[in-house]
């Protein structure tokens, strides 16, 4: 699904990812964690596309595709989803109206018949209810004005709507309470299949015991520093990253 | 700025009717005496005034040739349509409650016009030179709206000078809708005087946008006892507009409210000045305008808000946000607020601002094109103006005339 070799990228000149490899198989879940300003964030802006955040070097292959010719609307159509750790709220803009002409966006670059209002909101709503999010929340404006909590779950009714291929999620459990955790992580656990892979940037375990990682990386000074299965997040849960230093000396 | 009056009021050319003689006479000594706006007459120091010196005006004429017909609405409306500054009689369709008049001298109160400076000198022009003045009057609640439609010839190039009164009686209610569209190099130059008697209701719509055209309007509301005004204006820009929109609440619990949207491109030059008057306590008033300002468009607006010496209690709200597309496009906004009275609510904000990147890319990042994230962030910032008006077929037109001008 998604192979990354020897990922270089900049920030403002500065490198931020310095020669990082990662495989994410059809169907896995794998989790990136590690320390503040390790580059969790710059990897997912940087597979996303966004402007400023500079590949200097590597290769990021993504379904078959050379990721980093794509646009970034063409990455999104491609299956690429990015779950943002700050979603934007944009003002005037009606969720419902904005979710739609996304998704239509998509089918249409894709050769797809547009989906109509009504058969729109009826998906719309099941995924706004799975996540216990109030309907009204189609007809305010995006973002605007949400919780933290719902700003995150209205992400992941984004990426409900959009059944993206791969999704990175960044840091989309900070800020939740415990039961907002669970719906996310249900939301997640629902999409889960075999051919849907996801990364889940995080800084704790705790969202780790709704969703079971086939693998967990943990990120350091733009590399990955360790790779294991879920019980490098419960390691990393007891002795924190100070571990990391030892390795690398 | 001799030229200009030698182009717009030839002496010899001032009408003496006999009915508005009088008033046409002042018109014309205060503009002899004082002349056109220049770049150092305050409130007229963004309009090129120069663009009118260079053009040659013809004598507006009868309507001869065949009219064009007024654009069709998506919902019931009566009409009156103005085209070439006259009206077509053809197309007059008045909604049940509203009759038209020609308008008499007592129906023109010149006596706030400024006749010290050339700060009203287009309103003393419309006064000397208007050749046909229209009143129309309302009486109850009026369910259909009733749309003014400007329109003139595409080869229209003189200057013209409607004038209009709308007279709502004691708990009359309207909604009244200007449409204007017109490309060729003619100057409007409107006066509307609106009168709200008490417990009366205007939501005035302005959907406007001229090529060549330019337009001089002047626009005022007088606003009684528990009496509302709420416009709501978009504005698709035009070489030379100038509005000047006024509300005066002159009793207590008069509210108005200004909402407005310019999307302005190409050379577009549009420059807003509204005034809100609390002449008396317990008013309330609201300005909410935006300007999007892309290629080399210039847009002003300079909201006023005035509270006089005793108008206590009375409360007012001004916002004015302002997006920039390019590099060549300027906009100069600037609320002003003089307050006198005591116990008021007055608050005021002013943002020049871009394209935000985040919401930019936040859109792309969903599968949306960036010529389509630009369009959807334009239009939600400008579509924000008329969450005030209420839900049904007017509030979608509008909605749809914004999403083609942007």
């Amino acid at each position: 699904m998604l192979n990354i070799k020897n990922l270089h990228v900049a920030v403002g000149g500065e490198e931020i990812i310095k020669g990082l490899d990662l495989e994410v198989g059809s169907g896995e879940l794998h989790a990136v964690m590690g320390p503040n300003g390790s580059g969790k964030s710059t990897l997912g802006y940087a597979l996303a596309g966004r402007d400023g955040y500079e590949v200097t070097d590597g290769s990021v292959e993504f379904d078959g595709a050379n990721l980093l010719d794509l646009e970034v609307e063409e990455r999104a159509t491609a299956g690429l989803f990015l779950a943002l750790q700050y979603p934007v709220e944009i003002p005037g803009v009606n969720n419902a109206y904005f979710l739609r002409a996304a998704l239509n966006a998509q089918r249409k670059a894709k050769g797809e018949e547009e989906v109509d209002s009504m058969g729109f909101l009826k998906t719309v709503r099941e995924h706004l209810k799975a996540l216990n999010m109030d309907e009204a929340l189609l007809k305010r404006a995006v973002n605007e004005g949400f919780s933290g909590g719902e700003k995150k779950r209205n992400e992941i009714v984004q990426m409900a709507v959009l059944q993206p291929k791969l999704a990175i999620l960044d840091e989309t459990d900070s800020g939740l309470d415990i039961d907002a955790l669970k719906l996310v992580a249900e939301g997640v656990n629902r999409l889960r299949d075999e051919n849907r892979s996801f990364i889940v940037i995080t800084h704790y375990q705790r969202l780790l015991e709704y969703l079971v990682p086939d693998r967990v990386h943990v990120l350091s000074d733009g590399r990955i520093a360790e790779s294991g299965d879920r019980s490098l997040a419960h390691r990393l849960e007891r002795e924190g990253y100070a571990f990391l230093d030892t390795a690398e000396a | 700025m001799s030229a200009l009056i030698e182009k717009l009021l030839p002496e010899a050319d001032v009408s003496d009717d006999g009915s508005f003689g009088a008033l046409r006479r002042k018109a014309q000594k205060v503009l002899m005496q004082h002349g056109f706006p220049q770049r150092k007459t305050e409130n007229w120091k963004y309009l090129p005034l120069g663009l009118l010196e260079k053009r040659t005006f013809s004598t507006a004429g009868p309507l001869t040739g065949p009219v064009p017909a007024p654009p069709e609405f998506p919902f019931e409306t009566g009409i009156v349509h103005m085209h070439n500054g006259l009206l077509d009689p053809q197309r007059c369709r008045l909604p049940r409650g509203v009759a038209i008049t020609g308008m008499l001298p007592s129906d023109i109160d010149a006596s706030k016009l400024d006749d010290t400076s050339p700060a009203d000198a287009f309103a003393w022009l419309n006064l000397a030179r208007f050749d046909q003045g229209w009143k129309l009057r309302v009486e109850g609640r009026v369910e259909q709206p009733l749309a003014i439609v400007t329109s003139c010839d595409e080869d229209f190039e003189a200057a013209i000078h409607p004038r209009l009164k709308v007279e709502l009686a004691e708990g009359a209610a309207l909604t009244l809708l200007e449409v204007q569209h017109s490309e060729a190099a003619g100057l409007i130059n409107g006066v509307l005087d609106l009168e709200l008697a008490p417990k009366s209701s205007l939501v005035h719509l302005i959907d406007r946008s001229f090529g060549e055209t330019a337009l001089i309007q002047r626009t005022t509301a007088r606003v009684s006892d528990a009496a509302e005004y709420r416009a709501f204006v978009l504005d698709g820009g035009g070489r030379l507009t100038r509005q000047d929109l006024m509300a005066e609440l002159d009793a207590a619990g008069a509210s108005a409210s200004i909402s407005g949207v310019a999307a302005l491109g190409g050379r577009a030059l549009v420059d807003y000045h509204t005034a809100i008057e609390h002449l008396l306590g317990r008013t309330s008033s609201r300005e909410n305008f935006r300007i999007l300002a892309d290629d080399q468009a210039v847009g002003v607006f300079n909201g006023r808000i005035h509270i006089v010496p005793g108008a206590d209690d009375s409360h007012s709200e001004m916002n004015t946000g302002n997006l920039l597309l390019s590099e060549d496009a300027r906009i100069n906004t600037k609320p002003e607020l003089e307050i006198h009275a005591e116990d008021v609510t007055a608050s005021h904000g002013a943002t020049i601002g871009q394209l935000d990147d985040d919401a930019r890319f936040y859109l792309r990042s969903r599968g949306l094109t960036d010529g389509q994230a630009i369009a959807l962030l334009k239009y939600g910032f400008a579509a924000a103006v008329f969450d005030g008006m209420d839900a049904g077929a007017l509030k979608e037109w509008m909605l749809e005339r914004l999403e083609a001008c942007l």
